[in-house]
């Protein structure tokens, strides 16, 4: 046995795999993580029925592996580790100019792109009375593109938006996001490290909408406003870069008079809690919920004795965005397809909206698959 | 399951060889057996009955061929049973689908194929088998009596699905007795962590960059970018299977087995024929052995050597898929190896530079034969090669992966081995870099997993 110790690498070796192996079996199973925001895998119970159909051993492989001990740490390390190789990009995530972490979006789903459009041609068809606006955002590599990696090959989202503009119903109003949010370029307009537009950014694409309509926005300067710092969004969750840096989170504590989530009473407008945790933004209209209605009395537009109503269509974006229009119609409403709880035809006869806007980010449009329930 | 897995390097190892270890000598074999079958059945029970029907098939046969020497007949039998066997299985699970759609295509048929995934290493482990019975037909060895150690032989799991190609007559002294001493398991571990790293830290990574230009789509890219993928994945090819077989020897030293080498400095030859001296070895060895020598070797008539040839190169080529391209690149290889033999080969050898670049640059077009199933795609990405087209796409993967082709480049020339060889007399320099190694691979595999799903919040 004392031959084992001229050899340091052997027990060394041994210990390492058979020490991490039982500190990994020894820890508690956690559920949730919330860095890779999703549940964990748990251990499998084992049955002969599972194993011989190969069900168990690929659950059992995913447990061990979301389990495994120090499991955001070595994520880390392999992190530190790619950014040792000179690389500039992790994970899918490139790193640009003055800390802007973008995406790496090489191709667009043009099938994709094609239904949702179809899907979006067909509503408006279903429901002529209606009076729809159609808004797609670029994501940020667009508005900055000087701050993109040289040969990234990002997808032009300015050609495809115009694209999909031209095959839209002739009745439906489209907004050009582009420019206006180019414009003020120079603002804190988008995160460095999420993928979401800045409440400032959404007050931008607000204004937008509002002059398209040819009413006045809201000024900023009238709202009281909080700033939330040490935000790392879902661009770092993906790469953890060991040089990221922060983002600020800024609410406006716009006055409100009820706010009901899928039918349940909220106090205000966000999820004060999630501002202290690490997915800020599921903070705005306390995350996406299917119907979402906002009452205020805040409409500068007011006409007595009429209650004037929208409906936005949204993903993620809209739930910064969507609060502001509280300045122009007396009840705001709120759908996220991907968690409404009715159909869309129940939901639409059971109530009358005075302007329909439907708003998604780009990548977002050409991905989502809920589009469809537009139609149901 | 594969070793550069978690489960593997932290449950299935560790256990494996503390089991191993504790077991007293005549267990051995036994512990082998079972913890092999457990790695080959997981994620794939269903194959193991084809894995014990091996095991017995070889072992009853080459018994019942060594009991009946004389009776020249039954051995015969018996070793066509083996033939048939082995390659039947192999032809059955890896080809069926691919006779059936060629047929499907040339006749009009409309022949259904199967639905079964391939068992793991099949295209290895019936060729081990296989070399034995053989080799105990010729009377090359004895047939071997203990049926614990034949199937330990079989499914011995560290060769098991990736290779080397291990005979029998490579190991059959250590399967009866081995010592199983310090100094061996050192230098597997060390092995290991070389394989490891080749395979985690070098191959995926390099991988990765031939992932996105075939996801950007051959018409999309610039030539340079072209090259620069094709560049990586014949990195990627050589490090993943070498790294494998080095993991592979690795943890037959840790057992207390010698394998053969595999690879040795594949890219630094100076023709084709050096080359397939170099990389997988025991593929090459075997097809010389088992298929090329039977046929008569070189011993034969100018035309009927050169048709030898042929045939173990388009066989070497199939071997390596159920598909046409294949098929091509084990043809390439007939090509360049006719033309060196002929005349080419003394003209490379006393060539310094040229006869490395002649390799380089078409080493790294056969790769392009290899990688490209898709014929259409094939033409497309040629052409690519060769007509120029501009673009910066090729600056932006430049810029991400120089670092990794400089590492790759190092790696893949002797130089690494002279310069750990001066390193590692320094106990510590020697214990950090193969901890560095370790740790890191260990993140990547980690890294692997993560799945932040951030897509439900867009």
């Amino acid at each position: 046995m004392k031959k084992i110790l001229k050899f340091p690498l052997i027990w060394l070796f041994f210990l390492f795999l058979f020490g991490y192996m039982i500190f990994d079996v020894s820890q508690y199973n956690k559920t949730f993580s919330e860095l890779e925001n999703r549940e964990l895998a748990q251990r499998p119970t084992f049955t002969l029925s599972s194993f011989y159909n190969n069900k168990f051993s690929p659950k059992y492989e995913s447990y061990i592996n979301d389990q495994f001990v120090l499991r955001d740490q070595w994520i880390t390390l392999k992190s530190l580790s790619e950014s040792l190789l000179g690389k500039i990009e992790n994970n899918g995530i490139m790193y640009g100019e003055n800390g802007y972490m973008f995406q790496h979006y090489t191709s667009a789903d043009m099938e994709r792109i094609e239904t949702n459009t179809r899907f979006v041609n067909e509503f408006i068809e279903m429901y002529p009375d209606l009076n729809v606006c159609m808004g797609i955002i670029p994501n940020s590599y667009m508005v900055y593109p000087e701050k993109v990696p040289l040969g990234a090959g990002q997808v032009d989202q300015a050609a495809l938006t115009q694209q999909i503009y031209s095959n839209l119903h002739p009745s439906v109003q489209t907004l050009d996001f582009l420019a206006p949010l180019q414009e003020k370029k120079d603002e804190y307009i988008f995160y460095r490290t999420d993928h979401h537009w800045t409440t400032l950014g959404a007050y931008y694409g607000y204004s937008f909408f509002c002059s398209s309509k040819g009413w006045g926005p809201v000024s900023l300067d009238a709202i009281d406003k909080t700033v939330v710092s040490d935000f790392y969004g879902t661009y770092f969750s993906k790469t953890k870069a060991h040089n990221a840096v922060a983002d600020t989170l800024t609410y406006y504590h716009i006055p409100v008079t009820q706010v009901l989530v899928d039918g349940t009473e909220k106090n205000g407008l966000y999820d004060l809690e999630k501002f202290q945790q690490r997915d800020k933004y599921a903070a705005f209209l306390w995350g996406n919920n299917g119907i979402t209605v906002i009452k205020s009395e805040n409409n500068l537009r007011k006409e007595e004795g009429k209650t004037s109503r929208i409906l936005v269509i949204k993903d993620s974006y809209g739930n910064s965005f969507s609060p502001f229009l509280t300045y122009q119609y007396d009840e705001v409403y709120v759908v996220d397809l991907r968690s409404i709880p009715v159909k869309m035809s129940e939901f639409l006869a059971e109530n009358s909206f005075d302007d329909v806007l439907i708003l998604y980010n780009f990548m977002n449009f050409s991905s989502d698959t809920n589009l469809a329930k537009l139609r149901y | 399951m594969v070793f550069s897995s978690i489960i593997f390097l932290f449950r299935f190892l560790p256990i494996t060889l503390f089991v191993y270890y504790l077991a007293p000598k005549k267990m051995k074999n036994a512990v082998l057996v079972v913890c092999s079958l457990f790695f080959y059945s997981w994620g794939e029970v269903k194959y193991f009955p084809i894995m014990i029907a091996s095991v017995l098939v070889d072992y009853i046969v080459s018994l019942t061929i060594e009991k009946n020497r004389e009776k020249k007949g039954i051995c015969k039998i018996c070793m066509g049973i083996s033939v048939l066997f082995n390659l039947g299985m192999l032809f059955f699970f890896k080809y069926t689908n691919f006779f059936v759609e060629n047929i499907n295509a040339l006749t009009g048929a409309h022949l259904s194929g199967i639905h079964l995934t391939l068992p793991l290493g099949i295209s290895f482990y019936t060729f081990q088998t296989l070399s034995y019975t053989i080799d105990v037909y010729r009377g090359k060895t004895k047939a071997e009596r203990n049926i614990v150690n034949f199937a330990a032989f079989v499914t011995l799991f560290p060769q098991l699905i990736a290779g080397p190609i291990v005979k029998y007559t490579d190991i059959s002294r250590e399967l009866r007795e081995r010592k199983i001493n310090f100094s061996q398991i050192n230098e597997g571990i060390t092995l290991f962590i070389f394989g490891l790293g080749k395979k985690v830290l070098i191959a995926n990574n390099i991988g990765s960059l031939w992932d996105q230009v075939q996801e950007l789509g051959f018409s999309n890219i610039s030539t340079p970018l072209a090259w620069l993928g094709i560049l990586a994945y014949s990195f990627q090819i050589y490090f993943d299977f070498s790294g494998y077989s080095l993991m592979a020897i690795g943890m037959g030293k840790m057992l207390g087995f010698e394998f053969p080498q595999n690879f040795n400095y594949p890219y630094i030859a100076k023709s084709m024929t050096e080359f397939w001296r170099r990389w997988h070895i025991t593929l090459s060895s075997w097809f010389r052995e088992y298929v090329y020598i039977p046929l008569g070797g070189n011993r034969v008539s100018k035309p009927r050597m050169y048709f030898n040839i042929f045939i173990v190169w388009a066989a070497t080529g199939f071997w390596h898929g159920a598909s046409w391209n294949f098929v091509l690149w084990g043809l390439f290889f007939f090509v360049f190896l006719v033309i060196e033999k002929t005349f080419l080969l003394k003209y490379l050898e006393k060539s310094h530079v040229l006869s490395h670049v002649y390799v380089c640059f078409f080493l790294v077009l056969s790769w392009a034969l290899f990688a490209i199933t898709d014929f259409s795609q094939l033409g497309i990405f040629l052409q690519k090669l060769f007509s120029f087209t501009s673009g910066t796409d090729w600056l932006y993967y430049l810029r991400n992966y120089f670092i990794t082709f400089l590492i790759a480049i190092f790696c893949s020339v002797p130089l690494v081995e002279k310069w750990y060889g001066k390193v590692k007399k320094k106990t510590a320099v020697n214990l950090l870099i193969l901890a560095v190694i370790l740790i890191v691979s260990v993140a990547y595999l980690v890294d692997a997993t993560y799945n932040p799903f951030l897509y439900f919040r867009f």
